[in-house]
């Protein structure tokens, strides 16, 4: 009887039994009350713990003097001189987000949002990186439209711009969607980095924000599992958001913070009260003493073990001084919220756990969240096949008509993209843009990862990730300055799952390294397997740009499409490396691809961009259906193209890393080294149409075309 | 001296830094905060603006909430007294709800937000909030934005010369394709695209500047 019950607990908390001997082992007990499984149970989940990747996360390039936060916050932070930094961050809700996609995809903005201004940044722009399955799997059009409408509900009503995104079509991710959203949040001279760390034993424990319910208990367990059948079945593990509950949260905090009231702030995130109040107290050192009766509860029949894994939306743990909590209480009231103190700092290293006189529970966080396993789990790499001749598609309707090629303006006019008024570019660029409240200059954002060439190659895979994205900010005049990532895997338990991260994260760590762009911050997302299917790997990459021009009221950003009648258009490549492209089932490639090279690459296209004399008019970083899908996406009903040369098919349509698209209003004078292509490809013409060799394309038609087939082919 | 000028903020509002600093940066006018829960002397103002974005969440029903809070007494009697007020998306629902402006603006015909950069044109001839341009590009981003009233009343808009803007290419199904209205009186005046976000080039757009421009205009006009 007694071990059929430890195996039902087991699973119902989600911990192997060595990893319950073990718990047992550090607090030399003979078993565990229910508050000590809830606490294991959570922050011993791969979401909190991060377990099973840790041991990699650690060997990613993150040194730089222009890192200025500190370890084992909520989001890194980078300086952009003149007085000015950012904080950023790209988090997963994959889970959530396939159980019900509106409110899995508007909390998984809520919550990276938190993460940001946690810090004592304004949050300034979003972005977010979306994967479905393939055309015509299975609920695919609920997915997609839950999905966007719940990024729009929030993202909109919170008043922070969606500024750019990749939506991404793959059969690996018919039941297992992918939902990564990205915040950035500034710095002005006057705000100083708020620490989650608590520092000053005696100081007050304040909750504030939204009252305590019921949803999202277990949460951050049911994120770490792979899903069964009865998936659906975990739908009340799903937290419910609420944005306008949100932008009070936002006022309020950065009032308090910028008034200098309170010490450290922690936001509830994934296994809410347990995993904020455990890990402000391990990073600082000291103890909690936390009353869970003094929790405001939506629903006062509540356990306390329930209070302590809730992810209810919308709230945050503070720490000040005894002599301030007033003030502070007058702030939240102010902007509607609720503050009430919770318990207070201790000197002694220990969490102590009241409920109504009693106590519950007193625990060395150090035990929990310090001492959390470890895995090294096999990993078995694959080998890259080269190919001697790589074939490619030359079905240019064909792509631009399938869920692929299709023009995704039904999902980013849903979403916001000039609250702020300081939006440069918008989704319609190959990178969004804002522009820095004190100092004028912008900052650019791209997304990355493409599943073909991750499916090809992962280490090259991985460091496309982040050069893809980094060279798209090169050509609009952005040094890539920093980097997010968000790693979507499958079950780690396999060696071909664990063997593809090791893989990736080695690409893209030497890739940034190569840059001397520093990964930041980031997220792992395992267990994105379904009935033993796993995704392709996904380590999503979001790369953020300084471009040090001043933003005037008559600035002309470089844009990505063409912009004059009459304009030079050429093709500037470093193309070591050819693959067949993202539109054919079987992917080849061809090649090597050289850091060091394409970090020059890059540097030749910011001062490109920057220089006044060539005045680059827009530029676009050659991706799917290679340099005529390129041209294709610059032209428009009014500015066609006349392809000046002789190419022939493989060159035109294959994809190669890398090759930039270039527009220039005057005839450009460059002096380009000798280890690049750069080849003159003709002029841009007045009317819609392109051509090339034989054939002529009618632009407008064919991006009518491809706004409708979005609609057919997913179903909207 | 410079006009004073009050932009509202209620819970929720968030286009108000925005709309505080279009005001600001237009030559002779000055931007001041009003709080949704305060007070405020109508005689200290020379202008009021209510911005857009969500006040309380667009719970019950856009801009309902916001039109029963005290400082929304102040504007109505501010607008009965002549004084010159702007209202932009939410602002524009709020002022529908308090009656300062007439129809109401419902769920887009597609049903989803949209943002997008329209054309408008300037209907109205005879107002200080007429338009020296025919044209402007100017960008929405609404849920609903769907401006409603009935044929009838449709015809005394028009015949009272209250309609203020119109869409080139209607893109939220609005009866007559009214992006914006004025109330009989003429010194109110609401519209759905965001003014604020068309304020230079690197924005997409300088044609926003005209309509804080407005609030230098003589109110007896």
């Amino acid at each position: 009887m007694e071990s059929k019950n430890l195996v039902e607990k087991l699973k119902h908390y989600g911990l192997s039994k060595n990893e319950y001997d073990y718990a047992l082992k550090l607090l030399k007990k003979e078993n565990l009350t229910d508050i000590e499984w809830a606490l294991f149970s959570s922050l011993w989940s791969e979401h909190c713990s991060y377990k099973s990747s840790k041991t990699f996360l650690r060997k990613l390039y993150n040194t730089s003097d222009r890192i200025v936060s500190e370890e084992g916050e909520n989001a890194g932070v980078v300086d952009l001189g003149e007085g000015e930094r950012i904080a950023f961050k790209m988090e997963s809700h994959n889970h959530p987000s396939f159980i019900e996609p509106f409110q899995g995809a508007a909390t998984g903005v809520g919550g990276i949002l938190r993460d940001i201004f946690t810090m004592g940044a304004r949050p300034i722009a979003l972005a977010n990186y979306l994967c479905f399955g393939e055309s015509g799997s299975n609920r695919l059009s609920e997915l997609v439209s839950g999905v966007v409408s719940g990024i729009s509900f929030y993202g909109n009503c919170v008043g922070v711009p969606n500024v750019t995104g990749k939506t991404k079509f793959h059969s690996s991710y018919n039941k297992n969607n992918l939902v990564n959203a990205f915040a950035l949040g500034y710095y002005g001279k006057e705000d100083k980095i708020i620490s989650s760390k608590i520092k000053i034993p005696g100081n007050l424990l304040v909750y504030v924000g939204a009252k305590t319910g019921r949803d999202g208990v277990h949460g951050a367990s049911m994120a770490s599992e792979s899903f069964d059948k009865d998936s659906e079945s975990k739908r009340p593990t799903i937290q419910i958001g609420d944005p306008f509950y949100e932008k009070c949260l936002i006022e309020s905090c950065l009032e308090v913070m910028k008034s200098g009231l309170v010490e450290a702030v922690q936001d509830m995130g994934a296994a809410g009260l347990t995993s904020s109040s455990f890990e402000m107290s391990y990073g600082g050192g000291l103890g909690l003493e936390l009353d869970l009766s003094k929790v405001p509860l939506r629903d006062q029949t509540l356990t306390p073990e329930e209070i302590l894994l809730s992810e209810s939306q919308e709230r945050m743990l503070l720490t000040c001084k005894a002599e301030n909590l007033d003030k502070i209480e007058m702030v939240f009231k102010k902007w509607g919220l609720d503050a009430v103190c919770v318990g207070h700092v201790r000197k002694e290293p220990e969490i102590l756990l009241l409920w109504k006189g009693d106590t519950l529970c007193k625990i060395d966080p150090n035990l929990i969240v310090g001492k959390a396993p470890e895995y090294n789990h096999e990993f078995e790499t694959k080998m890259f096949i080269e190919n001697d001749q790589v074939e490619s598609s030359t079905d240019l309707l064909g792509y631009f008509h399938s869920v692929h090629g299709a023009s995704k303006e039904w999902v980013y006019d849903q979403y916001d993209q000039r609250v702020g008024a300081s939006t440069l570019l918008d989704c319609s660029e190959q990178i969004g843009a804002v522009v820095l409240p004190e100092s004028k200059r912008s900052v650019g954002i791209a997304l990355g990862c493409r599943q073909k060439l991750m499916s090809l190659n992962p280490f090259f895979g991985g460091a496309d990730a982040f050069l893809h994205p980094a060279l798209a900010l090169s050509s609009k005049g952005y040094e890539p300055w920093a980097v997010t990532d968000c790693l979507n895997f499958g079950n780690p338990l396999r060696p071909e799952v664990m063997g593809d991260f090791a893989s990736s994260l080695k690409g893209l760590s030497l890739a940034c390294e190569s840059f001397k762009s520093p990964i930041i911050s980031g997220n792992v997302s395992l267990f994105n397997e379904t009935e033993g299917e796993n995704i392709c790997p996904t380590p999503s990459v979001g790369v953020v740009g300084l471009n040090t021009q001043k933003v005037l009221d008559d600035y002309e950003p470089v844009r990505s499409s063409f912009q004059n009648v009459g304009s030079e258009v050429y093709l500037l490549s470093c193309r070591d490396f050819i693959w067949s492209g993202a539109f054919l089932e079987n992917i080849q490639g061809s090649g090597d691809l050289e850091f060091k090279k394409v970090n020059e690459f890059s540097k030749i296209l910011i001062e490109i961009a920057r220089s006044k004399k060539s005045s680059l008019l827009s530029s676009r970083v050659v991706g799917s259906m290679g340099l005529m899908g390129s041209l294709f996406k610059m032209s428009s009903k009014n500015i066609g193209f006349d392809l000046d040369v002789e190419i022939d098919d493989e060159r035109l349509f294959s994809e190669s890393l890398y090759e930039v698209v270039l527009e220039f209003k005057n005839s450009p004078d460059l002096d380009i080294p000798e280890d690049f292509g750069f080849v003159y490809l003709g002029q841009t013409k007045e009317g819609g149409e392109l051509k090339y060799s034989e054939s002529i394309i009618d632009v407008e038609r064919l991006k009518k075309e491809s706004k409708d087939s979005w609609n057919k082919k997913v179903g909207v | 001296m410079s006009r004073k000028i009050g932009v509202v903020r209620f819970l929720g509002t968030n286009c108000d830094a925005d709309v505080y600093r279009a005001v600001d940066s237009t030559n002779g006018l000055e931007a001041h905060w009003l709080w949704y829960e305060d007070h405020f002397n109508i005689n200290d103002y020379d202008g009021l603006v209510l911005p857009g974005g969500f006040s309380y969440g667009d719970y019950l029903r856009s801009g309902a909430l916001a039109a029963k809070t005290t400082v929304m007494d102040d504007v109505e009697a501010f607008a009965k007294q002549g004084g010159p007020v702007l209202g932009i998306c939410n602002g524009f629902q709020v002022l529908t709800e308090r009656g300062l402006l007439p129809g109401a603006l419902v769920k887009n015909k597609e049903l989803s937000f949209i943002d997008r950069w329209v054309t408008l044109k300037s209907e109205s001839k005879n107002s200080l909030w007429s338009l020296n341009e025919k044209e402007c590009r100017i960008p929405i981003a609404h849920g609903d934005g769907c401006f409603y009233v009935t044929n009838s009343e449709l015809e005394t808009l028009r015949s009272k010369d209250q309609v203020w803007l119109t869409y080139k290419d209607n893109p939220n199904g609005s009866v007559g394709d009214i992006a914006g209205v004025l109330n009989e009186d003429k010194n109110v005046a609401a519209l759905m695209p965001h003014p604020e976000r068309a304020m230079s080039t690197w924005m997409g757009s300088q044609h926003g500047k005209e309509f804080f421009e407005k609030l230098l205009v003589n109110k007896d006009i």
